[in-house]
C-alpha cells in the first residue's frame, strides 16, 4: 500500500464520511537520492568494486563517485573496508601480498589499475595522510621538500624554487606562522597536531589533485583536531578530499557527501566483508538516511 | 558486532522519556480545554481563576521540556531519526503550549461572558468545538506518541470538522443578534472564543506535520520553499543571460 493511500484511509476512519472535506493532502516524499553526482566533474569512481587479500573478499560491489573539490567522508563500523577502498585509490595496496582489485577504480577516468599506469605517479597526484602522523626524521624544511626533491630529480630544482613550494605549502597547511622561525629543526620536535598539519603540508608540496585521509585525527586533540577541520575546508577550494573516520560527528562537521558503509558475516567460516551502503549528501545521511542500516548505523543501534 | 544491541541507550532512554513528558503536556492541556468550556458554559468564575493560575504549571513543564531537548541536542550529538525526534518535541512542546494559552484566553473570556445568557443553539456549538479540539489534540499526541506518520498528515483534513463548525457558531452568533438574543458586545467575545478553540485544531495540525517530519523527514513546507527557490534560479539565469524569462512562475496548485 503506498504512503499516500495509507493517509487517505487513516483520514476516512477518523472522518464520518459525511462530514469529511475532500481537499488533498500534502504527501511527496524525498526520492530516495542515489548518490548521484551530475553536475560535477567525477575525479575518483569505482564500478562494482571487490577487493581480495588472497581468496578472501575484503569488499564487494562498490560503486562510489567522488566529487572534485568536495569532501567526501567514509564511515561505517570496525572491518567494513573503508580504508581498504580509500587505499585503492591510490594502490597503496599494492605494497600487501595477495591484494587484489577487481572492477573498476578510476582516476578522471583513466583506469589506475590499467597496464602502463605508474603507481608512483598515481600516490603524487592522489597524495595520503595517515591516522599517525610520520613527519621523516629530518628537518621541517626537508620533510616538506622531500617529495618535490624527489619528482623533479632530473630537473634539479632550484633553491629558490624549492623554497617557494614550502613555504606555501607550509602556509596551506595553517602551519607556516608557526615554524617559519625554525625550518631547519626537526620535525620530530613539532606537537602531534603540527606533525599532522607538516604531513599534510608534505603531502601539498607534490602539488596533488586528490587528498587522501585516513582518520587523520584521531591521534590528535579536540584542539588540534579543529585546525586540521578548519585547514580541509580551507584547501578544498584546491584539492578534492577523502577521509575515513571513525567519528561520525566528525564526517557530519567537515564532509559534503558521506559514503557508509557496513560489514556482512557470510558462510559458515564467519567471513566478513566490508560493502556499501550508501552514498548521499552529509545533511540527508546525518538528518534522514534513506537506508535501514545507515539509519541504524548513526543512531547508534545495530540488529 | 554483535546483533539488536544499542549502543546509545541512555540516549534513547532519554528521547523516550521526553515523548512521556510531551504526551503528560498534551494530557495537561486537554484537560484545560475540558475545564475552560465548562467554566465559561457554567458560568464558574472559580474554575476560570483556577485554570488561569494552573498556567504556570503547564508554563513550567513546557519550560522543562524545552530544556531537556536543548540539553540533548548540546551533549548527545543525536543523529537521524533520533535527532528528528528531539527536535520534533521541541515544536511540539510550543504547539502544546500555546494550545494551553489559548483555552487559558477562553477561561477569561468566561469573565467577560459573566451574566450573558448563552442561547442553546450556541451552547451546544461551544461544547461541539470543545469536544472537536480536545479530540483534534488528542489524535495529534497519539500521532506522535505512536509515531504514526500517516494520521500525522491526516490531521490537516480531520481539522476540516473544527473549521466548520466555527464557521457555523459565526452564522448562530450573527443570527443570535439579529434575534435579539445576545447584545453586540457578547456577539464580539463569542466570536473571539470561538477563534481561540480553531486555533487549537491549527496547533494540532501543525503537530500532525511535525510528526511526519520526525517519521518521514518531511514537511509540507518543503514544497513551497522548493518553488521559492526554482524561481529564485530562473531569476538568477534571467539577470545572467539577459533574457526576460516572463513571469518566474506562479505556484502551482496545491498537489
Amino acid at each position: 500500500m503506498s504512503r499516500d493511500q495509507e493517509v487517505m484511509d487513516v483520514t476516512e476512519k477518523v472522518l464520518n464520511p459525511e462530514n469529511m472535506a475532500h481537499s488533498q493532502i500534502p504527501t511527496t516524499v524525498h526520492a530516495p537520492a542515489d548518490g548521484s553526482v551530475p553536475d560535477e566533474a567525477v575525479v575518483l569512481d569505482t564500478d562494482r568494486m571487490n577487493v581480495y587479500y588472497g581468496s578472501f573478499r575484503a569488499v564487494r560491489d562498490v560503486t562510489l563517485r567522488v566529487a572534485e573539490n568536495r569532501i567526501t567522508a567514509m564511515i561505517g563500523p570496525s572491518g567494513c573496508g573503508k580504508s581498504t577502498v580509500l587505499r585503492c585509490f591510490n594502490r597503496m595496496n599494492d605494497l600487501i601480498d595477495g591484494a587484489r582489485v577487481e572492477g573498476g577504480v578510476h582516476y578522471r577516468n583513466v583506469d589506475l589499475y590499467g597496464s602502463g599506469v605508474d603507481p608512483v605517479e598515481v600516490r603524487r597526484r592522489i597524495g595520503m595522510v595517515f591516522q599517525k602522523p610520520n613527519p621523516f626524521p629530518k628537518s621541517i624544511y626537508d620533510n616538506v621538500a622531500f617529495g618535490p626533491k624527489l619528482t623533479k630529480l632530473t630537473k634539479r630544482t632550484a633553491r629558490s624554487e624549492l623554497d617557494g613550494v614550502v613555504e606555501s605549502s607550509l602556509r596551506k597547511a595553517a602551519l607556516w606562522d608557526e615554524v617559519k622561525d625554525r625550518l631547519g629543526s626537526s620535525a620530530l620536535g613539532l606537537s602531534g597536531g603540527q606533525q599532522q598539519r607538516l604531513c599534510i603540508a608534505r603531502a601539498v608540496a607534490c602539488d596533488p589533485d586528490v587528498l587522501l585521509m585516513d582518520e587523520p585525527c584521531s591521534a590528535l586533540d579536540p584542539i588540534a583536531t579543529g585546525r586540521i577541520e578548519d585547514l580541509m575546508q580551507e584547501i578544498k577550494a584546491e584539492y578534492t578530499i577523502v577521509i575515513v573516520t571513525h567519528n561520525m560527528q566528525q564526517a557530519a562537521r567537515v564532509s559534503d557527501c558521506t559514503a557508509f558503509f557496513t560489514v556482512e558475516v557470510t558462510g559458515e567460516r564467519d567471513t566478513r566483508t566490508g560493502l556499501l551502503v550508501e552514498v548521499d549528501e552529509t545533511t540527508k545521511i546525518f538528518s534522514n538516511p534513506s537506508d535501514e542500516r545507515t539509519e541504524n548505523y548513526v543512531t547508534g543501534r545495530f540488529g | 558486532m554483535p546483533d539488536n544491541h544499542d549502543y546509545r541507550k541512555a540516549l534513547h532512554n532519554d528521547i523516550d522519556e521526553l515523548r512521556v513528558e510531551v504526551v503528560r503536556l498534551a494530557a495537561m492541556v486537554g484537560d484545560v480545554i475540558v475545564r475552560a468550556t465548562e467554566a465559561l458554559l457554567s458560568y464558574d468564575m472559580d474554575a476560570a481563576a483556577e485554570l488561569i493560575m494552573h498556567d504556570d504549571e503547564v508554563d513550567a513543564l513546557s519550560i522543562d521540556i524545552e530544556e531537556r531537548c536543548f540539553k540533548l541536542l548540546a551533549l548527545q550529538q543525536p543523529m537521524a531519526s533520533d535527532l528528528r525526534a528531539i527536535v520534533a518535541s521541541m515544536k511540539i512542546n510550543a504547539d502544546i503550549e500555546r494550545s494551553g494559552d489559548l483555552m487559558v484566553n477562553v477561561a477569561k473570556g468566561a469573565r467577560r461572558m459573566y451574566g450573558v445568557q448563552l442561547p442553546p443553539r450556541l451552547r451546544g456549538l461551544i461544547q461541539q468545538m470543545s469536544d472537536e479540539a480536545d479530540r483534534l489534540l488528542r489524535l495529534a499526541v497519539d500521532a506522535f506518541s505512536d509515531r504514526n506518520g500517516p494520521l500525522g498528515a491526516a490531521l490537516n483534513d480531520i481539522d476540516d470538522r473544527l473549521d466548520l463548525l466555527q464557521a457555523e457558531f459565526v452564522q448562530a452568533i450573527f443570527e443570535a443578534h439579529a434575534a435579539g438574543d445576545i447584545d453586540l458586545q457578547a456577539a464580539v467575545q463569542l466570536a473571539v472564543i470561538c477563534r481561540y478553540y480553531e486555533r487549537v485544531g491549527d496547533h494540532a495540525v501543525n503537530i500532525g506535520e511535525r510528526v511526519r517530519f520526525m517519521t518521514d523527514g518531511r514537511l509540507p513546507e518543503h514544497e513551497g520553499a522548493a518553488r521559492v527557490k526554482a524561481r529564485q534560479a530562473m531569476a538568477a539565469s534571467a539577470e545572467r543571460f539577459g533574457v526576460d524569462n516572463g513571469d518566474p512562475g506562479e505556484a502551482p496548485d496545491s498537489p
